[in-house]
């Protein structure tokens, strides 16, 4: 027979909720001493950012440049789990995996907590209004497929989940389908898993649903 | 806020090793980690937690905050080591240190600084799941989730390893949930888990430790319904295998409790999963029709939730007499429990088959939050011990000079 015996004292005490769950689970994922950095830093890296990135992305971080993502209004965390992925040279980009190369951690860790401090820019007004039968399809179909289950109702994301409302179509295109293929690697499995359960005719749908997503 | 989510489970590339489960997975659309997670609004903001890409600078670790028994030291042993995970020696010094999700790499660290720093040598790139890692005479062992091989020779070609040597086996699983590895050699063979595929399921093959002769033949099993082991090593008096076990999730924040595990008869015991938990809950879907009686029952427990991961007994001489012979455990800590906790804690045989626990090196959390998370230990000749840190992307090591 073999004895069981448990320290108490050692063991975790009874659950507290006092914080909100959602509090706590993004405060567990901060990453010790990320904060450090304050303003000046901030200042040499949105010297950088203009210098560098805005070329393609934008000054405010929208540009018209196809393919280009949208920056503004993106999370810190999130933008840096790209630069990480592309410096890795995991993500299949060669002109944005180039760029990242040399970047040192101090460099993923400005432009991305630059990137965090832009705001949000709307999409300038389409030509034409959204067909409104494929909005409500896409709508349907992002509640359906829980797309809202991590990017919010008002697919703003947050921590590690990208903003896509208003997000340029054919890049949210080119990334569904690279996830859905596994051309594209996420930081974590989150989307190729969720995708595993939407059928590839739903994906350009969805982009175009997301891109003209004004929140109304 | 939302949480990203972090693992996943592609149960279509379950393999060979099960039908039963790979049917069973099929009609299962969650992610295994995610099966029998209450809807509740709270339950389902939490999920795995994300390590940073990024170590943490060597002056913003939390040295400087751990707390241990008296006459013991903690000092940063190398930073900069991205998702540190397991830790295993060279004849020669090399360190070798293996990562999971963000790292996708093995390392080597030199014994003794350079200039004053341990900068990480990336050996092995590019590569998921790399975290089985165990040195013994000249060779490498390294496993993911899909194979084990083996690198002779290997502090003598750590500019290029090159192809492996040989391929013990190309078989594994493969898959997301509880995929990785943790191997031991002892007396020439190599020990290792394979996880149940799933929080919660029929696990057929899987849900096992197993050991393999060091060419890969004469695989057989050593312990059975282990939901997952991410830490197991062998008391160097009694050569029995003791091995941690992370208890189911989603059945309630305080239980089931992670365990400490005996192995007595190697081959013939059950250890529970997925019929009864931490010895003594039936679980409620699996368990009907069983008994917790007819399962080998756990040690200790090590806490709900915790993410108990390596285990390393000490072989030192530099620690106090309580301490040789005892057991160092990592909890890693929760997820999917609101209060987080982690630390290291020691388990001292009591010579009966159990085994008692206390506290040993604290301080990892604050506000809630991580400030590390351990993982593995290292025995150092000269009796010190490292600690890894998957989550600050360090290693610290603990010293004892006297009170």
């Amino acid at each position: 027979m073999i004895t069981l015996v448990a320290s108490a004292a050692a063991l975790p005490t009874g659950a507290q909720t006092t914080k909100d769950a959602a509090d706590s689970a993004a405060s567990a994922a901060r990453p010790a001493g990320a904060t450090t950095s304050a303003g000046s830093a901030n200042a040499v890296y949105a010297e950088r950012f203009s210098n560098v990135c805005a070329a393609c992305h934008g000054a405010n971080g929208r540009s018209d440049m196809a393919g280009t993502p949208v920056l503004a209004g993106q999370h810190s965390l999130y933008a840096i789990t790209q630069l990480f992925l592309l410096r890795e040279g995991r993500r299949n980009n060669e002109a944005m995996v180039a760029m990242a190369k040399p970047m040192t951690d101090a460099d993923l860790r400005g432009f991305s907590e630059f990137i965090g401090t832009l705001p949000p820019v709307p999409a300038p007004a389409p030509a034409a209004a959204p067909d409104e039968a494929r909005m409500s399809k896409g709508q349907a179909l992002a509640q359906q497929h829980k797309c809202v289950f991590c990017h919010g109702a008002a697919l703003d994301g947050g921590q590690g989940v990208p903003r896509i409302g208003g997000q340029k179509e054919d890049y949210v295109r080119a990334a569904l389908h690279g996830y859905k293929t596994g051309d594209r690697p996420g930081y974590t499995r989150a989307m190729s898993e969720a995708l595993s359960q939407v059928p590839v005719e739903d994906l350009n749908l969805l982009a175009y649903y997301v891109a003209n997503f004004t929140g109304k | 806020m939302h949480q990203s989510r972090w693992l996943s489970t592609f149960f279509a590339a379950l393999p060979l090793l099960c039908a039963a489960t790979a049917s069973f997975a099929a009609e299962e659309p969650t992610p295994g980690w995610a099966k029998d997670r209450p809807k509740t609004e709270t339950a389902m903001k939490l999920a795995p937690v994300p390590a940073f890409p990024i170590p943490t600078a060597a002056e913003d670790l939390p040295t400087k905050k751990f707390k241990l028994p008296p006459g013991f030291k903690v000092e940063t042993w190398a930073s900069g080591v991205l998702d540190a995970r397991d830790l295993r020696q060279g004849d020669k010094g090399n360190i070798f240190v293996s990562t999971l999700f963000v790292g996708n790499k093995v390392y080597v660290l030199p014994e003794k600084a350079v200039d004053g720093k341990r900068v990480p040598k990336v050996i092995i790139d590019k590569t998921p799941y790399p975290t089985g890692i165990e040195f013994y005479k000249g060779s490498l062992f390294f496993a993911t989730n899909k194979k084990i091989v083996r690198y002779d020779n290997v502090e003598d070609k750590l500019d290029n390893l090159g192809e492996p040597t040989a391929v013990l086996t190309d078989k594994l699983p493969g898959g997301d949930d509880h995929s990785w590895k943790y191997l031991r050699v002892h007396d020439n063979k190599l020990y290792y888990n394979i996880g149940a595929p799933c929080n919660i399921c029929d696990p057929g093959e899987y849900a096992k430790i197993y050991r393999m002769n060091l060419d890969g033949s004469g695989n057989e099993t050593i312990a059975a319904g282990v939901r997952n082991t991410v830490g197991f090593d062998f008391d160097p008096k009694t050569n029995d295998l003791w091995f941690t076990n992370n208890g189911r999730d989603w059945f309630s924040e305080e239980l089931p409790n992670d365990t400490l595990n005996h192995v007595k008869q190697p081959g013939k015991e059950h250890y529970g999963f997925p019929f009864c938990h931490q010895g003594d809950i039936p679980d409620p879907e699996f368990g009907w029709g069983k008994s917790c009686d007819d399962y080998t029952k756990p040690v200790a427990f090590t806490g709900p939730h915790a993410g108990t991961l390596g285990l390393k007994f000490y072989t030192g001489k530099m620690f106090p007499a309580k301490y040789q012979g005892a057991m160092f455990i990592a909890r890693h800590g929760p997820w999917n429990r609101t209060k987080k906790y982690a630390d290291v804690m020691v388990a001292i045989p009591d010579g009966k088959g159990g085994a008692k626990l206390e506290p040993f090196m604290t301080g990892f959390v604050e506000n809630n939050g991580y400030l590390g998370r351990p993982v593995d230990f290292l025995v150092m000749k000269d009796g010190s011990l490292l600690v890894s840190d998957d989550h600050a992307g360090a290693i610290y090591r603990i010293s004892y000079a006297g009170t």
